[in-house]
């Protein structure tokens, strides 16, 4: 999933002062699941505002609004009479929603609540860990499932740097160094063979900003274009 | 042809030393520095930002001392801060300004040095900046024909102290098929540690130079008697001494080895 981090409420605050009544839109999906920007999220960070607005005598309201996902358009059509009665709105999704929303909506400004960190897992209750840089090229099926491109802070892709130590990352001796675990499990598997070939020169794509349609479609939107 | 590479092959026992570029552009203590040390060492190794911490450019440096120091350069070459276009072109620079070996890293990491915030870049790793090197070396880069070959003599650290071993001898093993021609390892806290990797890694085709380092704060006693111990042990063809906080010592300390 998405994860995100909610900002600073100092942030949130400053950036909503200037527009007297506030949506406030969470989104259900990835920022729900990571407790930053569902629905419940939305009406704490709601009431927040509200208190912050009354000690700070400032005429503000603020509304509360969640739909499944601002990534689709079908649900983000569901805010239209909501958004029609505010001078801003203040969306917890992840960019991707953000400026999805802001898209739908042109005339009303658009505002960030969070910040979006990584696609990550949910390693515990209340804890995520980045797992992949949507890098377009997926080396996962050589590297053991593990990714030395979101795990590694260099992307070393031919084995670990000289900073590893005891299985560990040279940035923060917490962090396991991922080529340790690509290596260990492609031992405990037998395939350590698979790290023999030199891993040669990327192509960096994901630098440029993607578009994918699914092959069903490819007719409908290649006659668009 | 690499004087270098010439004295690896001829003599039993190598010494280079390490200096970092100055974090200013004055370039005469750095020149005069390497000046007394050529003809002692074997190699001057130009650091390239250090500790990821912004110095000269390698480039300026191991041109400078190429043509005024007498010294033989080794420069260092980092994928951190340069990707492809400013690795080749940085490549083309350095055979222009005559330096004839690199040691290519992959570089210490940004959050490590000191502008923490900055983007690192690591466009190739250091395997795929030695396949670069040799590819230039044959008067090609990855988009086709150069208008001439870059016929550099190519190192590579290693870290025999890193564990587990197993992914560094696998790294190893993929920098010598890159095309490797030496090796200098990373400051070494003892024997111990070089000694496993030896064991673990095989009959090595290249040379591997030791590598000691003065600590910060510390006095060079123990890192002699550790160079020493290299030597006597036959485990490397060469000490490569570093003493970053006070480099104007390098010459009196390597009149004791």
């Amino acid at each position: 999933m998405i994860v995100a981090q909610r900002k600073p409420f100092a942030e949130i605050a400053e950036a909503a002062a200037g527009y007297r009544r506030v949506l406030v839109a969470g989104c259900g999906t990835c920022v729900a699941v990571c407790l930053t920007g569902g629905e419940k999220e939305a009406g704490i960070l709601a009431a927040q505002l509200d208190i912050a607005a009354q000690l700070g005598e400032r005429e503000q309201a603020f509304g509360v609004a969640c739909v499944e996902r601002q990534c689709d358009r079908e649900f983000l059509d569901e805010l239209a009479a909501q958004v029609a009665e505010h001078d801003a709105v203040l969306s917890l999704a992840c960019g991707a929603g953000i400026q999805f929303l802001a898209e739908r909506y042109p005339d009303t400004p658009v505002l960030a609540g969070v910040n979006t960190t990584f696609i990550g897992i949910n390693n515990d209750v209340g804890v995520w860990g980045e797992r992949c840089r949507s890098c377009r090229d997926c080396l996962l099926s050589v590297t053991g499932g593990v990714c030395p491109i979101a795990l590694c802070p260099k992307g070393m892709l031919n084995g670990p740097c000289g900073g590893a130590e005891d299985g560990k990352c040279e940035t923060d001796r917490e962090r396991d160094c991922a080529w340790t675990l690509i290596y260990q499990r492609l031992e405990n598997t037998g395939r350590l063979a698979n790290l023999e070939p030199i891993i040669t020169a990327r192509n960096h794509q994901a630098s440029l900003p993607g578009r994918q349609v699914h092959p069903a479609y490819e007719r409908r939107y290649s006659a668009h274009e | 042809m690499s004087k270098f590479k010439e004295a690896l092959a001829a003599k039993d026992f190598l010494l280079t030393v390490e200096l970092d570029p100055p974090r200013g552009p004055e370039l005469g203590p750095l020149t005069e520095l390497a000046g007394q040390l050529a003809g002692r060492v074997d190699a001057v190794v130009v650091s390239d930002n250090r500790g990821a911490r912004a110095r000269l450019s390698p480039l300026l440096a191991g041109q400078a001392l190429v043509k005024h120091s007498g010294a033989e350069v080794i420069m260092t070459l980092t994928c951190r801060d340069r990707n492809r276009l400013a690795l080749i072109s940085d490549l083309l620079a350095a055979a222009a300004a005559g330096v004839e070996n690199l040691l290519l890293v992959s570089g210490d990491f940004v959050s490590l040095g000191d502008q923490p915030g900055t983007k690192p870049v690591y466009d190739l790793d250091s395997v795929q900046l030695l396949q670069l090197a040799a590819q230039m070396a044959q008067g090609r880069d990855p988009a086709g024909e150069l208008a001439g070959p870059t016929p550099f003599f190519l190192g590579a650290s290693l870290a025999p102290e890193a564990r587990p071993l197993g992914p560094q001898v696998m790294k190893l093993k993929k920098k010598l098929a890159a095309g490797a021609g030496f090796l200098i390892t990373k400051p070494l806290r003892g024997l111990a540690g070089l000694k496993e990797f030896a064991a673990a890694a095989g009959e090595l085709p290249v040379k591997l130079i030791a590598g000691v380092e003065v600590a910060a704060g510390a006095e060079p006693a123990e890192v002699l008697s550790l160079a020493r111990e290299v030597k006597a042990a036959g485990l490397a063809a060469g000490v490569h001494l570093a003493w970053p906080e006070q480099p104007q010592r390098l010459p009196d300390l390597v009149g004791q080895l």
